[in-house]
């Protein structure tokens, strides 16, 4: 029978390799956080924008934009709500782990993460399909809208496309990015000089959820009534 | 997986499952679409962000500084909204 805490004989030691140009770890811990921060505030601006947009749009055009939203696959966003989520908390379990110097669990959560994250993508690869089927694709000009007449939904639809599009590119990238991670962090010693890189990447995953959890109700969920 | 490891997993699944009962709850209000719906599904969300921003980003445990930046993008983003709105909603 395999025993409960096989983990316990891997705690490895945990620190970070100091860097020239800080003064302590402390410090060169903190930069990287604060770096990471700006950077994700700016992110967080870009998708703002495409959020506002649609949120005008409905205000503007509530039928038209309800006409469109109608046609979108509500059951597929949501269940790519809950692959986030669930994401999140591999992630979470993958900074744990990595704190604790328990670097097989981490690399495992870190590859479970990464497997959400693919399935996610693999579902709104899906959705796209189906909305290629119904004629909902308005930026394809060698394919008839569903609503030809209806210039605010083509709108809105467009919209849609560049939010989700955008996210879905920020999931290549960090899948991408996880993938590259887990190879490094499997290595021996990695936690003893690296430790805090997994809790920098892990903030960029949680905002790739944390923005999904905006998209999800301002596309799917709010415009339905 | 070790006690330590367990014990530090409490705050990240109550979180994941709040997550999740909270959308659940949005999903109930997509199916009973009524007047006034949009609020509370936008209420449910913003505690979702919440949770995600203060414990699974752990932005409750930053100094000071983050903690600022992390919540002025926010501030900063409200006020994009509340201003455009106030325009379109007011012509």
């Amino acid at each position: 029978m395999r025993p409960v805490l096989s983990y316990v004989a891997a705690a490895l030691p945990v620190d970070i390799a100091l860097e020239e140009q800080f003064t302590t770890k402390a410090q060169q811990r903190h930069a990287a956080k604060f770096g990471m921060w700006c950077w994700l505030i700016t992110e967080l601006l870009l998708f703002g924008g495409l959020l506002l947009v649609a949120t005008v749009l409905r205000v503007l055009h509530p039928a038209s934009v309800s006409a469109a939203a109608t046609h979108l696959k509500f059951w597929i966003g949501a269940s790519n709500t809950v692959v986030l989520i669930c994401s999140s908390l591999t992630m979470s379990g993958a900074i744990n782990a990595s704190r604790l110097g328990l670097q097989t669990l981490m690399v495992r959560c870190m590859l479970a993460t990464g497997g959400l994250g693919s399935v996610f993508l693999l579902l709104k690869a899906y959705e796209y399909y189906r909305d290629y089927q119904e004629h909902m694709v308005p930026f394809l000009d060698w394919r008839p809208y569903a609503l030809p007449h209806d210039h605010a939904s083509r709108l809105f639809i467009n919209d849609y496309f560049a939010a989700t599009g955008l996210h879905g590119v920020h999931l290549i990238t960090g899948i991408a990015i996880l993938l590259v991670l887990t190879r490094q962090a499997s290595r021996a010693g990695y936690l003893s000089l690296h430790q805090n890189r997994i809790e920098i990447f892990g903030l960029y995953w949680h905002f790739i959820d944390l923005v999904w959890i905006i998209v999800f109700p301002t596309l799917y969920l709010v415009n339905r009534g | 997986m070790t006690p330590d490891f367990v014990r530090s997993m409490r705050v990240p699944v109550l979180v994941c499952a709040a997550l999740l009962g909270l959308l659940g709850g949005n999903l109930l209000l997509g199916q009973f679409a009524f007047p006034g719906a949009g609020y509370f599904e936008a209420a449910l969300s913003g505690v979702m962000v919440l949770l995600l921003l203060f414990f699974s980003m752990e932005l409750i445990r930053e100094p000071p500084v983050i903690r600022f930046f992390g919540v002025a993008g926010f501030l900063w983003v409200a006020i994009m909204f509340v201003m455009t709105l106030t325009d379109y909603l007011t012509r």
